[in-house]
């Protein structure tokens, strides 16, 4: 065979001397070659070789997407990107598929690093799409996005909302829907508007608007005159009595003072209303449970705070100043071991 | 708005409820603040002046601290300056409490109060002088140590009750009859805790078994004032219910009668004593509003600063948080919201 090949190989360098043995044609005739192997057909991907080829296709398709994205950018001397630039950039928050969720998308069995590695890819092109949006490129952003999206999260939106302050809602009557908490207590407050009763509508409609002063001393009298010396001019006659519409406070259905017998548990209830400058302005209906007095009386307060931020958003700095909006985070301390209450230990003993 | 000097010798002579006293304590002069309830009793007065006491028989009742005591109080001071005869007794139950002596008086089978009879004996003619001094007594009657007939004053039949004590109890209710019969003036009969006289008492019999009201001399004429079997020709009969003790709670029986929800047990299985079904009949309820306006509550405000009796400041912004705190409720906006508040 060796010889063969030899004497082959002597024929196509086609030397002049003789440097093998010399075999005479007619016995190179019946000589069996080496035959060429059946010709297989193509792999589609080229992944077709590697142990995981749909993980690796996948891998791919990011890593192209990559490429190309990365290329749009350069001819848009979006990079490189100067320091300054992408320290400014917009923070990414990005909630992909966990391992698990991403190996049932891929169909393919997926172990830490090559996850990580995955992720590493999803980040990168995440990083290049924010670019583009952030340039103003939005089409560019939207098909980056596209392929991006396949890897997300369900409840994307949800997880980033986590931790944010849901704004209050108002139902069709205007009324709003809070609730607070303070130790073990909780409330919830329904909190509307008051309205003044239609014969003062009326009467404040029908009487000429006058600057009219809220005085605290109304006599039961009403006085038809104004400042003595004066004919004319508004210091003459008495200002239209002003009709003061009054703050209600039903909880559990029973009156405030018929609830509330402390008188501090009462006007800790009252108190938003009196920073905010809001007393006779709103209505409050509330449900309680749960905890003692002061607990239910302070689950209240935050309840209406909130309320009240909400009604009228110019008074929520003041009440934040006031920490009215604050949820007070003390609770009873556990008792100890070793100890008679939480912090009260038994008596020292010398020996 | 502030009682009349001269009038308030019905205040000083009858004596006030705790309530009530402990307000007039702190502030310089009596006063109260004049409602719509009040107009409204004091032409309901104004009506009765002429008409039979039965058919004027009003209890006033509300919730705890909505001025029913206040209210009685204005209609007394009403009626003394409109010249009627007067009997206010401002606490009944001192009545019914076992805080006066009670002797057993077998020809009435009831038990009287003689020291409680002969105090209310005096404060009526502290207070009625001048009305009954002309009046003559219209029947006849016959005590151990002197005896009262047509020719004797009402103020002789006070007299005796005054000098003997043990027969003040029955010359107490004799001068009530008397007073039923004359049409000179009319009569007012007013009774602050009136639920009191429903209740269970008490005193204890011999038997040791608890005494019903009723079997005591004086609730028991009370209560066939207030019920309409004895009536003043001319007068009415005014009764404030107290929802304060809880000992004397008023029983299903009254509350039927005045058309309250009843706080108790109220099925058809539920007891209800005949007597006391019959004593609350044909009592009117006029209820007395829960919350003061607005208007009221700023004139309590202005008496009270104006009085110097307050340490907060006297602005808007403080009144209305603290209507708001009370409710409009006028006891707990005095006693509690004015009175008792530390937050400024």
């Amino acid at each position: 065979m060796n010889i063969a090949r030899h004497v082959a190989w002597s024929a196509v360098r086609s030397r002049a001397y003789a440097t093998a043995a010399y075999v005479p044609p007619a016995s190179l005739e019946g000589l069996q070659r080496g035959r060429a192997p059946p010709p297989k057909p193509k792999p589609e991907s080229p992944t077709f070789y590697t142990g995981r080829a749909n993980y690796y296709d996948q891998l791919l398709v990011l890593e192209n997407a990559t490429k190309h994205t990365r290329t749009a950018l350069q001819e848009l001397q979006l990079l490189p990107l100067p320091k300054f630039a992408r320290e400014n950039l917009p923070p990414l928050r990005a909630v992909w598929k966990n391992k698990v969720d991403l190996a049932e998308l891929m169909d393919a069995n997926l172990t830490t690093s090559r996850y990580r590695r995955f992720l590493a890819q999803l980040n990168q092109l995440n990083d290049y799409r924010r670019l583009a949006e952030v340039a103003g490129h939005i089409e560019l952003a939207q098909r980056v996005q596209r392929v991006l999206d396949i890897f997300e999260r369900d409840n994307k939106e949800a997880i980033l909302a986590r931790g944010k302050r849901k704004p209050v809602k108002f139902d069709e009557f205007g009324r709003s829907y809070t609730i607070g908490r303070r130790k073990e207590s909780t409330a919830r407050v329904w909190v509307i508007p008051t309205q003044p009763s239609p014969e003062d509508q009326l009467a404040s409609s029908s009487s000429a608007p006058l600057q009219a002063a809220a005085s605290s001393a109304p006599a039961a009298s009403t006085q038809a005159v104004g400042i003595s010396g004066f004919t004319e001019g508004p210091l003459s006659f008495a200002p239209a009595p002003v009709k003061v519409t009054t703050t209600n406070i039903l909880v559990n259905n029973i009156p405030l003072a018929e609830y509330f017998p402390h008188v501090s548990d009462r006007e800790r209830i009252v108190r938003p209303f009196r920073i905010a400058g809001l007393v006779g302005a709103f209505n409050v209906f509330a449900l309680v449970r749960g905890g003692g007095s002061t607990g239910q009386s302070g689950a209240l307060c935050l309840g209406i705070a909130k309320a009240l931020a909400a009604h009228v958003p110019d008074s929520e700095p003041l009440l934040r100043k006031a920490k009215l909006l604050k949820r007070d985070p003390r609770m009873v301390e556990r008792k100890k071991t070793g100890r008679a209450k939480a912090r009260k230990a038994y008596t020292w003993v010398k020996r | 708005m502030a009682f009349p000097t001269d009038g308030s010798r019905a205040l000083k002579a009858y004596g006030l409820p705790t309530n009530v006293l402990v307000d007039y304590m702190l502030l310089a002069a009596p006063c109260s603040v004049i409602r719509q309830v009040t107009v409204d009793v004091l032409d309901i007065l104004d009506k009765a002046a002429s008409t039979s006491s039965a058919q004027t028989r009003l209890a006033f009742t509300g919730k705890s601290g909505c001025g029913k005591s206040y209210l009685l109080l204005q209609a007394v001071q009403y009626a003394v300056q409109k010249d009627w005869i007067t009997l206010y007794i401002p606490r009944a139950i001192n009545l019914v409490n076992s805080s006066t002596p009670y002797v057993y008086d077998p020809r009435t089978q009831t038990y009287g109060q003689p020291a409680f009879a002969q105090q209310l004996l005096k404060r009526f003619a502290d207070v009625n002088e001048a009305l009954i001094k002309d009046m003559k007594v219209q029947g006849s009657y016959p005590f151990e140590e002197r005896t009262i007939d047509s020719t004797s004053t009402l103020t002789d039949l006070i007299n005796v009750g005054l000098e003997y004590s043990q027969q003040a109890p029955t010359v107490l209710n004799t001068l009530l009859s008397e007073l039923a019969q004359q049409t000179k003036a009319p009569v007012l009969l007013a009774i602050d805790d009136f639920q009191a006289l429903y209740n269970m008492s008490l005193y204890r019999d011999p038997y040791y078994k608890p005494v019903k009201a009723y079997h005591l001399s004086l609730p028991r004429t009370l209560l066939e004032f207030a019920s309409g079997k004895q009536a003043f020709k001319r007068g009415a009969v005014l009764g404030a219910l107290s929802m304060q003790n809880t000992t004397f709670r008023p029983p299903l029986e009254l509350v039927e009668a005045l058309g309250l929800e009843p706080a108790q047990p109220s099925g058809p299985y539920v007891p209800r004593e005949k007597d006391l079904v019959e004593y609350a009949q044909g009592l009117k309820n006029f209820p007395v509003p829960d919350q003061l306006t607005v208007d009221e509550a700023a004139s309590i405000f202005d008496v009270w600063h104006s009085a110097k009796a307050l340490h907060i400041p006297r602005g808007d912004e403080t009144f209305l948080s603290k209507f708001t705190e009370s409710g409009g409720n006028a006891r707990e906006f005095v006693k509690k919201a004015l009175l008792q508040t530390v937050a400024l």
